[in-house]
């Protein structure tokens, strides 16, 4: 069986196109995903069924039990913590957020240690976008600012960038300039026009003294900035400022480096300041490929993004203070559920260490370094690949993941309404 | 009216716990206390069942109130929040969110403040003889203005973001401040006594005066003059900007490098 | 079998002509029935005002645009948080809440059916995500066509035909309720960075202009029988001396259905500004209510304006960023390629501001200048001119000339010589606001025939019961009892439930999406038209094959079926 057009769940670029044929309920073949996606789809190997550990022994147990002990874990818990969501279904991620709300629990997604600080951003000076086909039909300058799509996001720039012929463009390949800025010399730099060499920590200086020379002040702009030559810095204000359509995307290399979200910040201000001459829009390259779904459904359900402490019954937001980094970090909750990703292994240590001190449940197609934290592993089915369900794009457009493959495990939706159910049940709001 | 309010031990210390209502205000009425509650958590707490309380005295006004708060009190978040008037004394550290929305009367902190120390602040008076944490005197996500008036000071060092959005009021910090103190800052007067690094980033209005070193100054302040001043008196250089926001903030800076 | 009976329900319902008549309605499996059994749920009500479920044509609540206006905005959320009690989830937001602050205040307001504003084709199924959050009332989605790139083609090459079977399509592909143009041309010029004048303007490439737009889609709308007419907002938004264009926009229009109008016009009040420039703006909304006057193909709503804080969101990006350079408050800007684009500034609207006292005129005289009710329907292009939540205030100045007076007072002083509002005099009666308030909607959305705005035998037992007594109440003189009443149902009821009562929601509710699916003939289908997949396969960045919202996003709809005569 060959399915057509089907989704990749591996990162956020969300590519439509993937080819998958399937023998004897096994992948056997993808075609047009990158190594990336190619990998997620051919190695989707799970635990029969969920796993629990006492004194330090593991065991296979039933669902009933996996799902009883859970739901005992989060009702007990005083500051129980709700963390992962990017790689599941929408439809998952706000049952999360249901259950957070009953349960006075903390909910946050992977987006605290990515794109957090993006959001912090926009929330101070908004957000010019685009979907990414605006950009493939018209964006005649590309930057790339603190990130490396050829190994990240492999196909970013033959869908939507570099490569991708549009209608305004029909040799995107020569018709299009593109700037690479980053702290060293990438795969990505070495395709670039202008390739910024930035000094650690110094984008913010550099991305302010670029508004400042577009809007036409250079007189007290040092010789060099952040180890960009101040010539450059005219030359590529210049460069953006002659665009018809610019973009800029950026990645953690500016969202996770000193100053966080003012420095995106300030890349947003430039594109702001840089719409008086020309069009210029501005897209993160978020991660997992449905991080940004969770920001959304976690938006409409609760006002706010990421982040949110339900403790008191309504919804509080303070990123810092809510964040399940700092959370953990922090010693604070007594209890935490782990769907669809892997803190351990991009938390800092010390958050990571008061992972052993409390319950954890880990619901996830896969054993990851987490897994080694867990009181309960619940497998489940992989959204994209045997669970269907909505995803965002990097670019906020939303599509529908597919299933290729008949589902033995249950799926996120099926394990989190569950507890749902049941939390409500106890709770008296059945 | 003194009222003495000491933690008793606690199951998990290191749950947070939310006490928006420890402000003058709620000890007026003598009974009152014993009905206040604070969340431990998701859990709504009697006042007695996380303090002794000790209460000496009468008021019939907020000024005539001091508040003591003794024992294990880092963890506990908006101690003073919203406070008209009276005294608030912290015999150690405490946690976050302290004095926030504070509009009359004076904190005390003889330890260190967790961060958000005097967010939003718009009258009264903040010390902290020990360190303050990041966005000391700062505002809240998504919000044009910071602290609005009042004074902090602070005896130790701050975090990054100090005086973020400062709108008004003056905050003194007698050690270094972090990174990018002043950033967003529109009005009210910062003085940093030591160092700090990237100060003052898209300032629109308002003085800074910085008595030690910045370290990566931004590039994008135009230097406008030179000033003796300070204790011993010493050269200054004068800034303005933030130049890349059409800003007219000023800074006096002793000392400063840029990051080439 | 679910009965309820209301008993003593002094009912105004202008599709029937019930104008305050004391009567009891019969309510059987979500509907409206001659008569029930002895043993039915009775609701007492007392004679208190009874209407059909309030009806909102033209509103924000769902979708990418509204949910990146909370996203944005931390500080609006604070603004309006409530606790998880009962049945009710925690709520966020002032004026952009979350999608159960909508449904919860909205129901509270005695509201049941709303229409989503704007709806990017690509970015359908994020509205219908949001939709079936929106759990008390019944949803539509007003889908966009400014900026089409497949459509603007088929109009230059002058073949409505194929406008019609394009539009066909991505309605049934997005489950979309009504053709919606936006700014039309201005959104795709600003894809560079650019805008149109007016009408007459050329749209940068495609050499078509605003005009041809409207007026093509105008009547592909009829050749679909599409229950709404086209829904527009015109050019030239929020620019002194734009009545003109707005006024030359509804000359285009002919009379091409006897049912409704031709021409759904919305939030007139943001488009009948004179003068040349904001500091001598001034009302112009008696030219345009007079053109309105002698066209009954066009029906307008007000989009008032009310003072305070909101956000302001539209599919019009540039000007969006306009306002941004006045406000320099933050500002977000969403294109979606080949179709539209949107734009997001928070803003407050003050006493002291000149500009705005002349805008919160003009919408209030629109809807006092234009003699038939059923063409200015009452909003605020919810958030733009205000929070929903301000509907009951601008009842109550509809209703009231003293209280106009008295607001008129707090204005800034020079309002007077720029508007026309002190000296009208006109006072709406009850039947007049319930026109303006669900009846007026109704038969402007087309959907009377399902059931929606009328409490007919058969009708959705959608009942709003408000706590005043229309014989007691002088409307002029008791404004404040108005308000109260208008903010707060005694009861709402919706599909013969009772989702409120006094404030509190008391189920969780599941929505209805109401969708059209305009069937065409055999070689209109554009599935199957070489051009169109061609393009769409090469200029998309989705495949055509991911691009219909599945079935699963609307688990409870009502889908109306047209046969296109093309």
């Amino acid at each position: 069986m060959i399915y057509h057009d089907v989704l990749c769940p591996f990162c956020a670029c969300l590519c439509d196109d993937i080819v998958v044929e399937v023998e004897d309920g096994r992948i056997v073949k993808v075609d047009n995903a990158c190594d990336l996606g190619t990998h997620k789809f051919m190695s989707d190997e799970k635990l029969r069924s969920p796993m629990r550990r006492e004194r330090g022994v593991w065991r296979e147990v039933g669902m009933e039990e996996a799902i009883s002990r859970t739901v005992e874990i989060l009702l007990d818990a005083d500051r129980p913590l709700l963390y992962g969501w990017s790689s599941t279904h929408v439809e998952a991620q706000g049952l999360g957020i249901r259950i957070a709300e009953v349960i006075g629990g903390v909910i946050d997604s992977t987006t605290s240690i990515c794109h957090g600080p993006s959001i912090l951003a926009i929330q101070e000076v908004g957000h010019p976008g685009s979907t990414l086909g605006q950009i493939k039909n018209r964006a005649d300058l590309v930057v790339y600012w603190g990130c490396n799509p050829i190994e990240a996001h492999p196909r970013h720039l033959s869908r939507y960038t570099t490569y991708a012929d549009g209608f305004f463009l029909n040799k995107a390949f020569r018709e299009r300039k593109l700037i690479v800025a980053d702290t060293r010399r990438t795969q990505s730099a070495r395709i670039a026009d202008e390739f910024l060499l930035v000094k650690h920590d110094a984008d913010y200086a550099i991305l302010g003294a670029i508004r400042a020379i577009v809007r036409g002040q250079t007189d007290m702009i040092p010789p060099s900035v952040g180890g960009v030559p101040k010539q450059q810095l005219l030359r590529v204000a210049e460069m953006c400022k002659k665009a018809k359509y610019g973009v800029f995307f950026f990645g953690m290399g500016l969202t996770q480096t000193a100053g966080k979200y003012k420095n995106v910040r300030n890349a947003i201000e430039l594109v702001i300041e840089l719409n008086r001459h020309t069009k210029f829009t501005l897209t993160p390259m978020r991660g997992h490929f449905n991080v940004y779904g969770f920001n959304e459904v976690c938006t409409w359900m609760t006002g706010y993004p990421y982040a949110v402490d339900y403790s008191r019954g309504l919804a509080f937001y303070n990123p810092g203070e809510t964040t399940a980094v700092d959370i953990l970090a922090r010693g604070e909750c007594d209890a935490c559920l782990v769907v669809a990703s892997d803190p351990a292994a991009h938390m800092p240590k010390k958050a990571v260490a008061h992972l052993s001190t409390i319950p954890v449940v880990q619901i996830d197609p896969q054993i990851n370094l987490t897994s080694a934290f867990c009181e309960l592993l619940i497998p489940v089915a992989t959204t994209g690949i045997d669970a269907e369900g909505s995803a965002y794009r990097m670019d906020g457009v939303p599509l529908r993941m597919k299933a290729v493959l008949k589902n033995v495990h249950p799926t996120d939706t099926d394990v989190l309404g569950e507890i749902y159910r049941r939390i409500r049940g106890a709770k008296g709001c059945g | 009216m003194k009222v003495v309010l000491t933690t008793k031990p606690r199951k998990n210390p290191r749950i947070p716990v939310e006490a928006e209502l420890l402000i003058p205000e709620s000890f007026l009425d003598p009974s009152g206390a014993e009905e206040l509650t604070v969340w431990e958590g998701n859990r709504e707490r009697g006042l007695s069942d996380l303090f002794d309380i000790h209460v000496e005295g009468g008021a019939e006004k907020a000024e005539e109130v001091q508040l003591v708060v003794r024992g294990d009190t880092g963890t506990l978040k908006r101690v003073g929040e919203r406070m008209t008037g009276g005294r608030i004394l912290i015999e150690g550290d405490i946690g976050m969110h302290c004095g926030n929305l504070m509009k009359g009367g004076t904190i005390e902190i003889a330890g260190n403040a967790d961060a958000w120390l005097g967010r939003e602040m718009l009258g009264g008076e903040i010390r902290c003889r020990g360190n303050a944490n990041h966005y000391l005197a700062s505002g809240y996500r998504g919000e044009k203005f910071g602290m609005k008036g009042g004074v902090v000071e602070v005896f130790g060092n701050a975090g990054d973001y100090t005086a973020e959005y400062l709108s008004g009021g003056k905050v003194i910090v007698h050690g270094n401040a972090g990174d990018l103190p002043g950033i967003e800052m529109a009005a009210g007067t910062l003085v940093i006594m030591g160092d700090c690094r990237r100060a003052c980033g898209n300032m629109t209005g308002g003085e800074v005066y910085i008595h030690g070193t910045v370290h990566q100054m931004l590039p994008t302040f135009r230097k406008v003059g030179e000033k003796v001043m300070g204790e011993p008196p010493a050269p200054y250089s004068i800034f303005t900007g933030d130049i890349a926001n059409r800003g007219k903030g000023t800074i006096f800076i002793r000392n400063y490098q840029y990051l080439l | 079998m679910a009965e309820l009976l209301v008993k003593n329900a002094c009912v105004i319902d202008p599709l029937q002509g019930i104008e305050g008549d004391i009567m009891d309605i019969a309510i059987r499996d979500g509907r409206i029935v001659e008569s029930v059994r002895n043993g039915a749920e009775v609701i007492d009500a007392q004679g208190f005002l009874t209407m059909p479920g309030g009806i909102d044509s033209h509103t924000h609540i769902c979708g990418t645009k509204v949910n990146f206006g909370r996203y944005m905005s931390p500080e609006d959320m604070r603004a309006g948080r409530t606790v998880k009690r009962g049945k009710m989830h925690a709520t966020s937001g002032y004026s952009v809440p979350t999608t159960y602050g909508n449904s919860y205040r909205y129901s509270v307001m005695g509201y049941t059916t709303v229409l989503e504003g704007a709806m990017a084709p690509l970015e359908a199924r994020h509205t219908h995500e949001e939709f079936s959050a929106t759990p008390l009332q019944d949803t539509m989605a007003n889908t966009l066509f400014d900026g089409n790139w497949p459509v603007m083609e088929a109009v230059k090459e002058g073949d409505l035909k194929r406008v019609a079977a394009i539009v066909a399509w991505i309605l049934e592909a997005v489950k979309g309720f009504a053709i919606k143009l936006t700014n039309p041309g201005g959104t795709e010029a600003w894809g560079w960075g650019k805008n149109v004048e007016c009408i007459r303007d050329t749209v940068p490439y495609f050499g078509v202009t605003p005009a041809e737009i409207i007026l093509s889609l105008v009547k592909a709308n009829e050749m679909l029988r599409l229950p709404h007419s086209v829904h527009l907002h015109c050019n030239r938004l929020g620019i002194p001396g734009n009545y003109s264009c707005t006024i030359g926009t509804f000359d285009l229009i002919p009379d091409l259905n006897r049912n409704r109008q031709s021409l759904y016009a919305t939030h007139v009040q943001f488009h009948s500004y004179g003068g040349s420039s904001w500091p001598d703006i001034n009302s112009k909304a008696e030219p345009v209510a007079y053109a309105v006057n002698r066209k009954p193909q066009i029906v307008i709503d007000m989009g008032q304006m009310m003072f305070g804080k909101t956000t302001t969101m539209t599919a019009d990006g540039p000007m969006e960023f306009n306002l941004y350079r006045l406000y320099h408050n933050k500002w977000s800007n969403h294109d979606v390629e080949l179709e539209t684009t949107s734009g997001i500034i928070p803003v407050l609207y003050r006493r002291k501001n000149l500009v705005n006292c002349v805008m919160w005129s003009i919408g209030l005289e629109l809807a006092l200048l234009v003699k038939n009710p059923w063409q200015c329907l009452l909003s605020t292009d919810n958030p733009n001119g205000a929070p929903f939540v301000k509907y009951p205030e601008i009842i109550a100045l509809l209703m009231s000339r003293p209280y106009r007076e008295k607001e008129f007072a707090t204005l800034h002083p020079h309002t007077g010589s720029r508007v026309l509002l002190p000296s009208i005099d006109r006072e709406l009666d009850w039947n007049e606001i319930a026109v303006m308030t669900r009846a007026g909607q109704s038969r402007a959305l087309g959907i009377d025939r399902i059931g929606k705005g009328h409490l007919r035998a058969g009708a959705e037992a959608d009942i709003a019961i408000y706590p005043l007594r229309i014989g007691d109440t002088d409307p002029s003189r008791e404004y404040e009892k108005v308000i109260g009443a208008f903010r707060k149902t005694m009861w709402t009821i919706k599909r013969g439930r009772v989702v409120a009562r006094d404030g509190e929601i008391l189920v969780e509710g599941k929505n209805a999406t109401i969708w059209v699916r305009p069937t065409v003939p055999e070689p209109y289908r554009m599935e199957q038209d070489p051009d169109f997949v061609r393009n769409f396969e090469r200029y998309y960045t989705v495949r055509m094959s991911n691009y219909p919202v599945q079935h699963h996003y609307i688990p409870r709809n009502i889908c109306i079926e047209t046969e296109a005569v093309l």
